[in-house]
């Protein structure tokens, strides 16, 4: 670098005393930084002034700047450790950033709400614009089973189903309207309500035993 | 560089992640920092160990440290803490006296110290000891001047040219021949 060795430990004292100019320091310095035995010259010249001053302690502990070099290099290097777990994660450019997702995670909780919001709503409530061909749609099937349900029923019993066995008819008593009547509002209501009802089947079947089981 | 200001250079080195700067501020301050805990706290053992805390605190913040005092007396409020917070944790008496910060770097290190030392470290500390001083009783006139009125009275260059009546560069040699003779009695014991 330029400094021969017996320049460089004379220099040494001086900067030790602190009267060498910036640049020359800055020089000293960067040999001393890079060499070790520097490093130890530069500790004993201390220690000399030490002992003159009567500043030594009782006993010296010869290994305390290693033991606490040797700390501060474990810290070193868990801090660098985990600068580059954080650099990984908060890199910049990075898609999987949570500084990067952070925004977004807000909006989407938000979006997911508003949408559960909206599937209950429109479950448990009408489409206006819908609501207005769905009634007329009830319209027509109402009229159609207020006509059904006026009309009177012909004979002892109605089939059901043609497919269905003996037994497994209802019996329609012609002198009991009262029960006509009731079966037939429950079949209005039933297809009135369960047009606009989304998963509930506009049909209805009514069972029951013969009077004989 | 003026006075403190190879100190200053060291923490800016430090700061710019270079911690070899900070083991020569170690080297430099360690005995005045342990013989300041020893103020504080009798036990070797414990000394040292919040000697260590001390440096590694100072690591830590030294980040933060804006160069507002000198570094040595933003050290020393450091060992002056860690050593009553120590002492506190420990629900031991601090001794009765207190040293104020701006008197630490002044005080008569080896007095807070209790016998507390093993044999060896205690041969090799007397060993330096006498080394130094036999190599300074053994040093020429003018060196030994040069090399007492430096480290013992603390006289800059300058003064100590005009007390010897020299040139500040015979100044500057004569100190450093006198540091270069007794390194060379003290190095064998030290390695």
């Amino acid at each position: 670098m330029g400094i021969d060795m017996s320049e460089l430990d004379e220099k040494l004292s001086v900067i030790l005393d602190e009267y060498s100019d910036d640049e020359q320091s800055h020089a000293v310095l960067d040999e001393v930084i890079g060499d070790v035995n520097l490093q130890y010259q530069l500790s004993r010249y201390q220690m000399i002034g030490d002992v003159m001053r009567h500043e030594l302690p009782v006993q010296i502990n010869h290994d305390l700047s290693h033991q606490i070099m040797a700390r501060i290099g474990k810290i070193d290097s868990v801090d660098k450790t985990s600068a580059t777990s954080s650099e990984y994660s908060n890199e910049p450019g990075s898609f999987w950033s949570w500084a990067a997702l952070r925004p977004f995670a807000g909006m989407a909780v938000a979006a997911s709400v508003a949408l559960v919001s909206v599937s209950i709503w429109q479950s448990v409530s009408t489409n206006p614009e819908q609501g207005q061909i769905n009634e007329s749609v009830v319209s027509v099937q109402q009229q159609k089973i207020e006509k059904l349900a006026s009309q009177p029923v012909l004979g002892n019993t109605v089939t059901v189903s043609s497919g269905l066995g003996k037994g497994m008819r209802w019996t329609v008593i012609n002198d009991a309207p009262a029960l006509q009547q009731k079966l037939n509002a429950y079949l209005v209501n039933h297809t009135e309500y369960s047009i606009p009802m989304q998963g509930l089947i506009p049909q209805a079947r009514v069972a029951g035993y013969d009077s004989q089981q | 560089m003026g006075t403190n200001l190879l100190d200053a250079e060291l923490v800016k080195r430090v700061q710019a992640g270079d911690s070899v700067a900070f083991d020569i501020l170690v080297q430099k301050y360690q005995h005045k920092v342990v013989n300041l805990i020893g103020r504080f706290v009798s036990d070797k053992a414990e000394c040292y160990d919040i000697a260590q805390d001390t440096f590694i605190k100072a690591y830590r913040a030294i980040g933060n440290f804006r160069g507002d005092s000198q570094f040595y007396t933003w050290l020393y409020r450091i060992a002056s803490n860690t050593a009553k917070n120590y002492l506190a944790s420990r629900a031991r008496k601090s001794p009765s006296y207190v040293v104020d910060v701006e008197d630490a770097e002044h005080f008569e290190g080896e007095s807070g110290l209790k016998e507390y030392a093993t044999p060896e470290n205690l041969l090799l500390t007397e060993e330096i000891r006498n080394t130094v001083f036999a190599a300074i009783e053994a040093l020429p006139d003018d060196l030994r001047s040069a090399i007492s009125l430096r480290e013992i009275e603390g006289l800059s260059y300058e003064e100590i040219a005009e007390v010897m009546d020299c040139p500040i560069g015979t100044v500057r040699s004569r100190i450093f021949r006198a540091r270069d003779v007794i390194d060379k009695e003290l190095r064998p014991l030290l390695e």
